[in-house]
């Protein structure tokens, strides 16, 4: 079992590495790998071939023969046959024998991948066998001179280095080309030396010349240059032992073609490479990837160690390389075309680049990255100048230790970089962008904040480009609050200006700007609030997108959106009294920011010392409560000196106990406010947003005030309240009365002309003002309405033309739900009036004419005399409901309400919190008036009895005799049912407590019911 | 240092050289390296014209899988 999966893993090994080999895919991960495995597997092991046949294979061996005889190929032929033979006869590595399944095996596979032989051109290469015996010599020589150095006089020869071996000048007697390391050449390298400087001979030069070749880097970027010299020490030649090692045991293991360097030319290397060099020999780029050339090898590690130290360089250096490119592209130094991803919006012709507004965000985030790769590249370049210097030993893990940090910060920066800005799809837009890498680097910045002192620096970095990339974003906030304009060329802030809306525009308050939120589509842009939506709109909209917007803004966001808002408002209604702050002296949003943040800084790591002192303070205020203790235990007459040193003593251990206390609460404050920016939150909180809070104020109580005061903003709703809800009672009462009287006669008052005079003649004398803004509208409504009297009155509209700004608050929808509050108001003021103006005398005087005609008929029923009172007393009931209702509406709804309203208005922070209180105002009259939709059934019923009413007045009016006597009957048994079924209703809902403005005309209905 | 297991390593190299020479006479397009994997494959026990179809395959799809790249790349 265990041989058997031996077996397997090495087959799984040989297969993989086959894989990796024909497809060139390094990643054993990848998903095209693991596909070309699992096909390889699934042939190997289950294919449904012949097992190879000698004979078979002979023949076609012979078969090739036989072709290239006809095609005239003599030499190829010959060659053919002579190899093959000779294959058959020579051993495998792993098989015993000759001629035997496997060779066979091995030609007949051969066989199958050929491609038309006779077709190429070949000619036999004579085999080279030299080379055994060139290695043998070699080794022989290197394990010579090992064992010489151990055993030699310098037995604790250090580890190779450039400047390592002076003092064993003279114990070599190998010249030295380089800085003193030994030679090691081969007789062919030999050769070339000497080709080189062949016309140098003469004695003064050759100094000159020896200085030059110690001193001159060779060139080891060109194929085939010579290997530089190096000491023949085992510990600088671990590569050539594991070679040699690799190539005594696998029969396989193929020599391959090498470039040697020295320790210090990797290093350089790495360094440029750091430093954004993109022509480089160990490191090469293709299409923004950083790789390591295969053949680079030093002489003092084996091949997998350098390359696995290498690529971890060249991964590091990709990032680098990457941030460089963005850093280019974007401040246009780049030469290159720009690619897909970063350019799509705009076209790649540059000279439309450079007519694109500049994308200020990205502008801001390079500048920040940019400082940061300044300070980087100067660690570079003195770690390079410690190379040049040679005063230490530098090597490759000692630079990579001493830029370990950097390299974590690149990492890093290269994470951000990447899902911020690299992993945006072409053709976002740029307020996708924008918001995107903020968002990025500010969950970036709380995630290493949450870890604490360990990711200090990160933080600290990360921080540095968060106030520096979200500046753009600052002065855009700041240029709108400050000045009303919003300036954004790029179209990067979260919030964008519709430019078909004028600012003196109805709707400037609610379509003027689109926030957009950041989520996957871009297509996702909502409205700020929609003008349709009514007073909700704004918070559902908000609400939605929590997780999608800068989030960073998102505290404040309504805060600035309403400041910038009303600045601009602020701004168009040239009102004189806004002074111009001035912009000299004012300091930006930014300038601010940062000194808060400055300040805020500088405290944190203040307050330890402050802490420290005040303990001290505290220290000595106990020991002088001691004496003071102990002064009062005297002045008590006790002069007890062990009560006091017990007191002393108390009073010390709580004091320690106090101290020790206090002293890890400096410690968690140290942790929790030094520069590290903990709680990064807590210090935009305190940093950012009551910068912004001051602004928002000012702004929006500046609007209030101009509304208020300027535009007489208070003076149109209480026009509405005394038009519309009928405040004003004197004029219009005017107005209705008038109306009703038209109706009473019998007149047709539909007429605008006629509805237009009396009202503009009831308005003009009280408030002339108003008169022209007020006008009446009739509106045709279906006649299948009509049927009933209180009806009638459906489709006057009444209409106030409120000026401009005030009609951001005062829409026309605020308009209509005034009308419908204004027609149920008309409705019972007519049924009261109609009620009111019933004369007695009319039915008692009716009455009596017909008692002396018809006296005979009608004694036969009732007595004429018992059916006016019953009229009598059903007018008394009605007058009772409806004055009941009358009451409730006009005092106990209108009138507190409004109070209420009047309260909050004066109260309102800002525009959007005012348009909010009006329309809450104007739902909570709605509703309570029972226009609502849920609420119909009772409208109903109150229609019912208006109605009722109305057709009572009408008999009433029409007199004694023009109905009949089971009208009556009717009208009473109609009216009680809907009374019952009112007050049952009301007093459900009174009793379930959810009404309680409903009490009083429940309570009132009832009563009349009682004496029913 | 010449044992008879560094002779028969010599001798394997050889048989190698040889191969290879075979190789390219037949244009298969094998290197040394593929050479080497593909006969320690025989000598597994892999019949060779499952391995040769294997290896046509995975040709096949890495230059497709280039192509397609290279066409992305440039598009």
């Amino acid at each position: 079992m265990a041989h058997w999966s031996r077996f397997e893993k090495e087959l799984e090994l040989e297969t993989r590495r086959l894989i990796s080999h024909f497809t060139s895919i390094q990643d054993e991960e990848d998903q095209n790998f693991q596909m070309a495995l699992k096909f390889a597997w699934s042939n190997f092991k289950f294919h449904r071939f012949l097992d190879v046949n000698r004979h078979n294979v002979q023949r076609s061996i012979n078969g090739i023969h036989e072709k290239l005889m006809v095609h005239s190929d003599l030499s190829k032929a010959e060659s053919w046959l002579r190899l093959t033979e000779e294959f058959l006869s020579s051993p495998l590595p792993n098989t015993e024998g000759t001629k035997s399944d496997v060779h066979y095996s091995v030609v007949a596979l051969l066989l199958h991948l050929s491609d038309s032989p006779s077709n190429t051109n070949y000619c036999e290469r004579p085999r080279l066998k030299e080379t055994e015996k060139e290695d043998k010599f070699d080794w022989a020589k290197y394990l010579m001179e090992g064992e010489d150095i151990d055993t030699g006089p310098f037995p604790d020869t250090p580890e190779w280095s450039e400047d390592e071996s002076e003092e064993e000048d003279s114990q070599q007697p190998l010249s030295r080309e380089d800085s003193g390391i030994q030679v090691d050449r081969t007789p062919q390298e030999d050769h070339e030396q000497n080709d080189k400087t062949p016309s140098v001979n003469e004695m003064g030069e050759s100094d000159s010349r020896a200085w030059l070749e110690q001193h001159i880097v060779t060139s080891y970027w060109v194929p085939n240059s010579p290997r530089f010299p190096h000491s023949l020490h085992l510990h600088s030649n671990l590569y050539n032992v594991w070679d040699q090692h690799l190539y005594n045991t696998g029969p396989l293991y193929l020599p391959e073609e090498k470039s040697f360097f020295t320790e210090t030319q990797v290093i350089r290397e790495t360094l440029w490479l750091f430093s954004g060099v993109k022509k480089l020999f160990i490191f090469q780029h293709n299409d923004g990837k950083v790789t390591v050339r295969n053949d680079v090898v030093v002489t003092h590690l084996t091949n997998n160690c350098l390359h696995s130290v290498l690529e971890h360089i060249a991964a590091y250096g990709q990032a680098v390389s990457r941030l460089q490119k963005f850093i280019d592209e974007v401040t246009g130094h780049s030469a290159e075309p720009c690619p897909p991803g970063l350019n799509s919006s705009s076209s790649s012709s540059s000279s439309k680049k450079s007519s694109d507004p500049p994308f200020r965000t990205y502008q801001a985030f390079v500048w920040a990255l940019y400082k940061y790769f300044t300070s980087f590249k100067e660690e570079l370049n003195t770690i390079e100048k410690d190379v040049i210097a040679k005063d230490e030993t530098v090597t490759l893990s000692s630079v990579l230790e001493r830029l370990s940090p950097h390299l974590a910060q690149i990492t890093m920066l290269h994470r951000v970089f990447c899902i911020g800005v690299a992993d945006v799809p072409p053709g976002t837009p740029n307020v996708l962008r924008a918001s995107h890498l903020l968002n990025t680097l500010y969950k970036a910045i709380i995630e290493y904040d949450s870890v604490g002192e360990a990711s200090e620096q990160s933080v600290a970095l990360l921080f540095s480009l968060w106030v520096e990339t979200v500046r753009p974003y600052l002065e855009i906030v700041d240029e709108w609050i400050v000045h009303g304009h919003l300036f954004d060329p790029a179209k990067e802030f979260i919030i964008q200006r519709n430019k078909d809306v004028p600012v003196n525009h109805r709707d400037f308050w609610y379509a003027t700007y689109t926030l957009y939120s950041v989520s996957e589509t871009v297509e996702s842009e909502e409205r700020l609030s929609d003008a349709a939506s009514g007073s909700s709109g704004g918070e559902q909209a908000s609400s939605s997108r929590q997780h999608t917007m800068v989030s960073f803004l998102k505290p404040v966001l309504k805060q600035i959106i309403m400041a910038g808002k009303s600045m601009q408002l602020l701004r168009n209604l040239d009102c004189k009294e806004t002074a111009q702050p001035d912009d000299a002296e004012r300091k930006s949003l930014y300038t601010l920011f940062l000194e808060s943040v400055q300040t805020r800084l500088w405290h944190g790591e203040e307050s330890p010392t402050n802490t420290v002192t005040k303990q001290q303070a505290t220290k000595k205020s106990l020991i002088k409560m001691q004496s003071i203790v102990a002064r009062h235990l005297e002045l008590d007459d006790i002069h007890d000196p062990l009560l006091a040193i017990n007191f002393a003593r108390l009073y010390l251990e709580q004091n320690d106990f106090h101290e020790k206390f206090s002293v890890g609460n400096v410690i968690l404050d140290r942790s929790s406010e030094s520069v590290t920016c903990q709680t990064f939150e807590l210090t935009l909180r305190s940093c950012l947003y009551p910068h912004i809070e001051r602004r928002y104020i000012e702004c929006c109580g500046n609007l209030m005030r101009t509304l208020k005061k300027d535009y007489r903003l208070l003076g149109y709703l209480q026009a509405m309240r005394n038009y519309f809800l009928l405040e004003a009672g004197d004029t219009m009462y005017d107005f209705y009365t008038a109306i009703f009287d038209k109706v009473l006669e019998k007149e047709s008052w539909q007429q605008l002309a006629f509805l237009n005079v009396q009202l503009q003649e009831a308005v003009g004398q009280r408030q002339p003002e108003d008169s022209n803004r007020l006008s009446i509208f009739l509106e045709t409504i279906d006649p299948a309405r009509k049927k009933q009297p209180v009806n009638n009155l459906d489709g006057l509209t009444l209409s106030y033309k409120v000026p401009w700004p005030v009609d951001i608050v005062m829409s026309s929808e605020c308009q209509k739900i005034y009308n419908q509050v204004f027609l149920l108001l008309l409705q019972i003021k007519w049924a009261k009036y109609s009620l009111d103006t019933l004369r007695f005398s009319d039915l008692t005087v009716a009455a009596k004419t017909q008692e002396g005609g018809q006296s005979e008929e009608s004694t036969a029923k009732e007595p004429i005399n018992q059916q006016i009172h019953r009229m009598f007393l059903l007018r008394v009931k009605l007058m009772h409901f409806v004055n009941s209702l009358h009451n409730y509406i006009m005092t106990r709804i209108l009138h507190s309400t409004g109070l209420e309203f009047q309260h909050q208005v004066q109260e309102a922070k800002d525009l959007d919190q005012l348009i909010k209180i009006h329309y809450r105002y104007l739902s909570t009259i709605h509703d309570r008036c029972l226009l609502r939709e849920k609420v119909s059934f009772v409208k109903e019923a109150i229609m019912k009895v208006l109605n009722l009413v109305l057709i009572f007045s009408d008999r009433w009016q029409a007199g004694f005799g023009a109905w009949k006597i089971e009208s009556i009957d009717k009208m009473e048994s109609d009216f009680k049912n809907c009374h019952m079924f009112l007050v049952t209703i009301l007093n459900k809902a009174v009793c379930r407590g959810s009404f309680p403005h409903l009490e009083s005309l429940a309570l009132s209905l009832m009563a009349g019911f009682e004496q029913c | 240092m010449a044992s008879p297991a560094s002779a028969n390593m010599n001798a394997v190299r050889e048989t190698m050289d040889v191969l290879l020479e075979i190789s390219r006479l037949l244009n298969t397009g094998l290197d040394m390296e593929s050479l080497s994997i593909c006969v320690r494959l025989c000598e597994q026990g892999i019949n060779p014209e499952a391995l040769s179809s294997v290896i046509k395959e995975l040709r096949k799809a890495s230059d497709s899988l280039k192509a397609s790249e290279n066409g992305t790349s440039q598009g």
